[in-house]
């Protein structure tokens, strides 16, 4: 009888974590479906699709930001902008893990911090190249297998990736790991942890170097910053705790050795960073970095002209 | 015998018309002249009226050219209850000049169209009833990155209310577009914040703004005197989005604050003097938690109330409409067929209880009957498009007493207008 009981619970304890964790990837309406679940309606249609997949659109970053957008009709993270889009007061803690209109972590598409966005990702859906695409073209727009949109890099219908990153990327494996955020999601703070620079490799290879002393590396004619490496190489401040200037960097939680990745200087939405001078790659501006053609182009970066560096390494 | 009659008759008849009609060759010329006379006449007021109506051609086209109306529309009995009109409407024309539009309300003579941008310029603007451009405003000292205005409606005084989602208020403006004040809470009001702390009468020319995200508060008591601050206003836990206001002046306002989804009902607000620092304390009825059960909601983004006081709220994220009496009565909407909801956004509702719910990735408006004790479908208007008469992504909906309807076509970058 006992044992019974005993698988009984275990049983039951193993459906409960596995329905919580299904529920802390995704929730809302990307996932947690069941078998007489209808929210299918809500993006596709059977037989009468006007987009591939199904979709009700053409467009996905369209349809995606139905909810997302700066109306925030249907979510709180809204992508254009940049924000989390609930409140808490300053004075009362709501349930929200991120205060109001804290910054997202990923950037925005139109604004970041209320200023217009300096680059951005092209979610367009007409865009099929990267910059580094290919092992030896860093600096090169290169064509990739697919075009951009939202659902290059989410999964809408939910995954096991961090923020619902989706597991395969221009047909590379990604495994973006989520550090525990407690009950809440927490949109202002990095809850990523190893492998976050595997979805940025999926299209730009030639940047992720991961190896020791890259830095110094002759490596198909050029020099690459390594990344999934430790923050304190060299003696480097901590740019997550000590920073500079009040500016600090994010990086992955991999436990005591926390690790600088592409997130740690990129904002993969986009970034309104203004660049000047000769971080201002364009053909406007007084510095020419290889195939940069943008004028105040900020390659998505996270701080103004090249704040990202000093913060670290504080010359 | 019939026969021999008819024949006599003839045979009378021939000589008496060759005696009695004698008609000399001048007359004769000169009957044959007024015929012509007459002739010509009629020939030119033929002309006259073909010319004449060749002009009202060009006319009407050269007018089309300018201001591209169809001619006007012609009104069917809409309003009134007891009709058993159930036809859709038709299309009219179309209001461009705007940026992924998300919200429309009008004025309350009908004669202004204000509209909501969620793209450029973020700004309300006003058109009038043909469609021309009027006026455009947004919340004073704010750049497009700090606004984001969505739902709107106006009372009876011609007041505008919007919601703005970036700046967690609701911004209040005076028919012409005047900043007048903002409702930072269920109980706070800019202006009453603003009294307090200057303790004393809020002076006529004062000018204040609000921005919540720089958490700067400034105010100035004469239009060209010194600009003074105020300490952060701690503005409350809550996040306006729908808002409707009905013929009492009562405003119906949905809160999507993180795991507090709900809607939200205040009294007669417009007996407020907005921007003039009164107490501000209306303690609205709330009603509504966030979920999937039923009587919960998933970003709630309207609120209408029928003749009977029923409330219907569209349930966006749970593609349904929650209707609500004193407590939760029923829902609608899940399902398959015209009359299922897939992401229901804008509502609105007629003089005769017909139910108007905007399903944006339907790209379509969907109509009922709710004037009985459930909801009937009646028809849908609208289809994926950007031709005339179809949507892309459609969000919000305003019906005139003409039977005009206004729709915001948000990938379209227009409004459109349709009618019975």
């Amino acid at each position: 009888m006992s044992k019974k009981l005993l698988t009984a619970v275990l049983i039951l304890s193993a459906l409960l974590a596995l329905s919580f964790s299904i529920a802390s990837a995704n929730g809302g309406p990307h996932g947690g479906y069941t078998a007489t679940d209808d929210a299918c309606a809500g993006c596709h249609r059977a037989h009468t699709a006007s987009g591939p997949k199904l979709l009700v659109e053409t467009s996905t970053y369209a349809l995606c930001i139905s909810c997302h957008g700066t109306a925030g009709t249907g979510a709180d993270t809204n992508v254009d902008d940049g924000f989390f889009l609930s409140t808490r007061s300053a004075s009362t803690d709501g349930t929200a893990n991120t205060t109001d209109n804290a910054p997202l972590l990923g950037g925005g598409f139109v604004n970041y911090g209320g200023v217009a966005v300096t680059s951005t990702h092209d979610v367009s859906g007409t865009v099929g190249s990267a910059w580094a695409g290919l092992a030896g073209n860093r600096g090169v727009l290169t064509a990739i297998d697919a075009n951009l949109d939202c659902a290059s890099c989410h999964d809408p219908h939910g995954s096991t990736n961090y923020r619902i990153l989706n597991t395969t990327v221009n047909t590379a494996a990604v495994t973006v790991a989520l550090v525990d955020e407690g009950a809440a999601k927490d949109y202002d703070t990095e809850q990523w942890s190893t492998g976050t620079s595997s979805l940025c490799a999926a299209c730009h290879n030639a940047y992720h170097k991961t190896a020791a002393g890259q830095g110094s590396t002759l490596d198909a004619g050029t020099y690459t910053h390594r990344v999934d490496m430790p923050f304190n190489y060299g003696g480097n401040a901590n740019p997550e705790t000590v920073g500079l200037g009040g500016f600090t960097l994010p990086l992955a939680e991999t436990g005591t050795n926390n690790t600088v990745v592409c997130m740690t200087c990129h904002l993969p939405h986009g970034s309104s960073s203004a660049m000047t001078g000769f971080a201002d790659g364009g053909p406007t501006g007084a510095g020419i970095p290889p195939g940069n053609t943008i004028a105040a182009d900020s390659a998505l970066l996270r701080l103004d002209n090249r704040g990202v560096c000093e913060v670290c390494h504080q010359k | 015998m019939s026969q021999n009659n008819e024949d006599n008759m003839e045979e009378k008849e021939d000589p008496i018309l060759e005696d009695s009609i004698v008609i000399s060759e001048e007359a004769e010329e000169a009957l044959a002249e007024i015929q012509e006379e007459g002739n010509r006449k009629k020939r030119m007021w033929l002309l006259l009226l073909l010319l004449l109506l060749l002009l009202c051609s060009c006319g009407l086209f050269v007018r089309y050219l300018v201001q591209p109306e169809p001619l006007p529309d012609i009104i069917l009995p809409f309003t009134g209850p007891g009709s058993e009109l159930s036809y859709p409407p038709h299309y009219l024309f179309s209001i461009y000049g705007l940026s992924q539009p998300v919200g429309v309300t009008l004025s309350p003579d009908e004669q202004l169209i204000y509209v909501s941008e969620s793209g450029d310029e973020r700004l309300i603007k006003v058109f009038d009833r043909s469609g021309n451009p009027v006026n455009s405003f947004a919340p004073p000292d704010t750049t497009q990155g700090y606004r984001s205005p969505v739902y709107m409606d106006t009372d009876d005084q011609g007041q505008l209310y919007v919601t703005d989602r970036l700046q967690h208020s609701i911004v209040i403006y005076s028919r012409e577009g005047k900043y007048l004040d903002s409702i930072l809470g269920t109980d706070l009001l800019l202006s009453e914040f603003i009294a307090k702390h200057i303790q004393g009468n809020m002076p006529e020319e004062i000018t204040f703004s609000y921005n919540i995200i720089t958490r700067e508060l400034k105010y100035k008591l004469q239009e060209d005197g010194e600009e003074f601050s105020l300490p952060d206003p701690d503005p409350a836990v809550w996040a306006p989005l729908g808002l409707w206001i009905n013929k009492n002046n009562d405003v119906f306002i949905t809160d999507v604050f993180e795991g507090q989804h709900r809607v939200l009902t205040f009294k007669n607000l417009n007996k407020v003097k907005f921007g003039r620092g009164e107490d501000f304390d209306p303690k609205p009825r709330s009603f509504g938690a966030s979920g999937q059960n039923a009587g919960e909601f998933l970003y709630p983004n309207k609120v209408v109330v029928d003749s009977q006081g029923r409330y219907y709220v569209s349930d966006g994220n749970n593609g349904r409409i929650s209707v609500w009496g004193d407590e939760f009565l029923y829902q609608f909407g899940r399902g398959t067929g015209d009359g299922a909801l897939s992401l229901p956004r804008g509502l609105m509702i007629d003089d005769r209880d017909r139910l108007y719910v905007v399903d944006a990735v339907d790209h379509a408006v969907k109509v009922y009957d709710v004037s009985g004790d459930e909801p009937i479908f009646l028809f849908k208007f609208g289809n994926l498009g950007i031709d005339d008469g179809l949507f892309n992504f459609p969000n919000d909906i305003a019906i005139d007493s003409t039977g005009r309807l206004y729709i915001t076509d948000r990938e379209n970058q227009r409004i459109q207008v349709w009618s019975y």
